[in-house]
């Protein structure tokens, strides 16, 4: 069942085609991913379909209503974290889930959420001096104070280190194993890549591709890549295993490129058929990000600043 | 209607932390007029009219608590619940927006009365402070006041987005306020110059109109040539003015 449904969304802001017509759908319990360089139209598109702005042409459904006119209604049920949200001053952690309590109907024990989260023995805590890791979970408390059907994340786990990202990619899998959809935007391709059921690549305001990470990468035609260093072998019949489609060698090192799911299992049967010896074998298998390059012919990292993120 | 009284509380014990504002609402005036009576006493004197010191003063003190109420308060609140997008998340739940707004103005007016409050105690247990006026007049001239002044914290609220410009001009606005309209320096003692310029300041009115009706009085020893009728039309056009223009301006959020 679609939980979402997006149909040729438009926003403008001036002469900015911020998003120019985009149209998904976002199934019952998955884990939906946006993705793309800042500026590509992520949050613009997210904050469309959470309500808080209106589209300039296109149509929403979000649990079956148009999210901007029916607001009220629509926030028992679905729940957001907005990107760079920073609370009052000089609140403190339980007052914050004691007043977004009192907004919901059906809510859940903010009490059992802190203790969920590890945030329990910060009750008494000012929201401002929790780290930026911290922050980001009481923002997905508040938002599972109402006990959602479907969440959106908006770069939840921009600016945090990577141990409190691994922490935050596992919540967010709960989330789902609670039965919970999720909507996530990020710019991190491995996020989506781990994360997520099904990614839109979204570049300039349109989608540029939709599918499960797998098949975006599978459909994408880039070959896996396997290197090791030997003294001795032979070239061309490495050339002849089943999946290869190119060697180079530079030095010591072999650099095999293929596309064949069995394409290393063949290669380390050939070596050791062969009596090859051999070291450091490595593999690198296509992802995301070599998706996106495919796709728009930019690398992904580098940003139309220069800034590299 | 539980969400909107659990807004208030959080939102008054927001208010309860911010030192300048509990300082400026509920120390101050109360330290002016122990000061104040404890230099000159209450009573009658040709400086004031005829009135006692304490009993003229005590209706010019409330002028410190509804500046810093309205116009520091107010609009610093608003402009930083803005800016950190703090308005922008609390539209994304239930909660009616104009309840954010309400409860702002609840909880100011709430400790302008507690200001109030407390400025009396103090007035009526050391120095035996007199109220001339008629209770209910009072009432209307405090309401309208409360109104006209935190109209213009709105408006401040509304034209500026960041925190420190805002904060800037609050203080800017602020403090020749306080010193000139009549609110702590009594205008008695300031020259023909000096009281034009006090015309200047919306709070001279809300002052100037908060001593006639406390004393009953023409308030002719000061020589500003304010009526009470001309307090009450620039207060209401202070307040038509200053909301129509916010609720025009105003914007929950930034694209």
């Amino acid at each position: 069942m679609n939980l979402i449904e997006v149909k040729n969304l438009k926003k403008y802001y001036g002469k900015i085609k911020a998003v120019d017509g985009i149209s998904f759908c976002v199934e019952e319990g998955e884990i939906f991913g946006m993705v793309g360089p800042n500026g590509a139209g992520k949050t613009t598109t997210i904050e469309c379909i959470e309500g808080l702005r209106n589209p300039d042409e296109g149509e929403i459904k979000v649990l079956e209503l148009n999210p901007y006119k029916n607001r009220e209604n629509l926030y028992q049920k679905i729940s957001i974290q907005l990107q760079e949200t920073s609370y009052q001053d000089k609140i403190k952690v339980n007052e914050i889930c004691e007043l977004f309590s009192s907004f919901y109907k059906n809510k859940l024990d903010y009490i059992e959420l802190l203790k969920k989260f590890e945030l329990i023995e910060h009750k008494n805590s000012f929201v401002m001096k929790l780290s930026g890791g911290q922050k980001q979970k009481l923002s997905i408390i508040l938002a599972l104070i109402s006990n959602p059907k479907i969440i959106f994340l908006d770069e939840i786990t921009t600016g945090l280190d990577p141990k409190a990202r691994r922490d935050m990619w596992n919540m967010i899998k709960d989330l789902q194993k609670e039965g919970r959809t999720v909507f996530l935007t990020t710019h991190y391709m491995e996020e989506a890549e781990f994360l997520c059921n099904r990614v839109a690549i979204i570049d300039n305001g349109k989608i540029i591709a939709l599918d499960t990470p797998d098949k975006l990468i599978e459909k994408s035609g880039i070959e896996e890549m396997i290197s090791f260093e030997t003294m001795n072998v032979d070239i061309e019949k490495i050339k002849k295993i089943k999946g290869v489609s190119n060697v180079f060698v530079k030095d010591n090192e072999v650099i095999i490129y293929g596309k064949s799911e069995d394409l290393l299992k063949n290669l380390v049967i050939y070596l050791y058929s062969e009596k090859v010896s051999f070291r450091n074998l490595k593999t690198k298998k296509p992802n995301l990000e070599d998706t996106f390059l495919k796709l728009t012919g930019r690398y992904y990292l580098e940003e139309k600043n220069g800034n590299v993120y | 209607m539980e969400m909107f009284t659990k807004l208030i509380k959080v939102d008054f014990k927001l208010l309860l932390r911010e030192f300048l504002v509990v300082f400026f609402s509920l120390f101050f005036p109360a330290f002016m007029i122990l000061m104040f009576g404890g230099i000159y006493g209450n009573k009658p004197t040709e400086f004031f009219g005829g009135f006692g010191s304490v009993d003229v003063m005590a209706p010019s003190y409330l002028g410190v608590i509804f500046a810093v109420n309205g116009l520091m308060s107010l609009p610093l609140t608003l402009v930083e619940y803005r800016d950190k997008k703090i308005l922008k998340r609390l539209m994304a739940t239930p909660l009616k927006p104009s309840y954010i707004i309400l409860s702002q103005l609840i909880v100011n007016f709430v400790l302008t009365v507690i200001g109030l409050l407390i400025l009396l105690i103090f007035g009526k247990l050391i120095f035996n402070l007199h109220f001339y006026g008629n209770i209910f007049l009072f009432i209307f001239a405090f309401i309208l006041s409360t109104l006209s002044i935190f109209s213009i914290g709105f408006l401040i609220a509304s034209l500026i987005s960041d925190v420190r410009v805002a904060s800037t001009v609050a203080y800017i606005i602020y403090f020749p306020m306080l010193f000139l309209s009549g609110a702590t320096m009594p205008l008695e003692s300031m020259p023909k110059f000096m009281l034009n310029i006090s015309k200047a300041l919306p709070l001279t009115y809300i002052v100037d109109l908060l001593k006639r009706v406390w004393l009953n009085s023409d308030v002719s020893w000061i020589k500003s040539n304010l009526t009470f009728e001309k307090d009450i039309i620039v207060l209401v056009i202070i307040l038509i003015v200053c909301f129509g223009l916010s609720i025009y301006k105003f914007k929950w959020y930034y694209d």
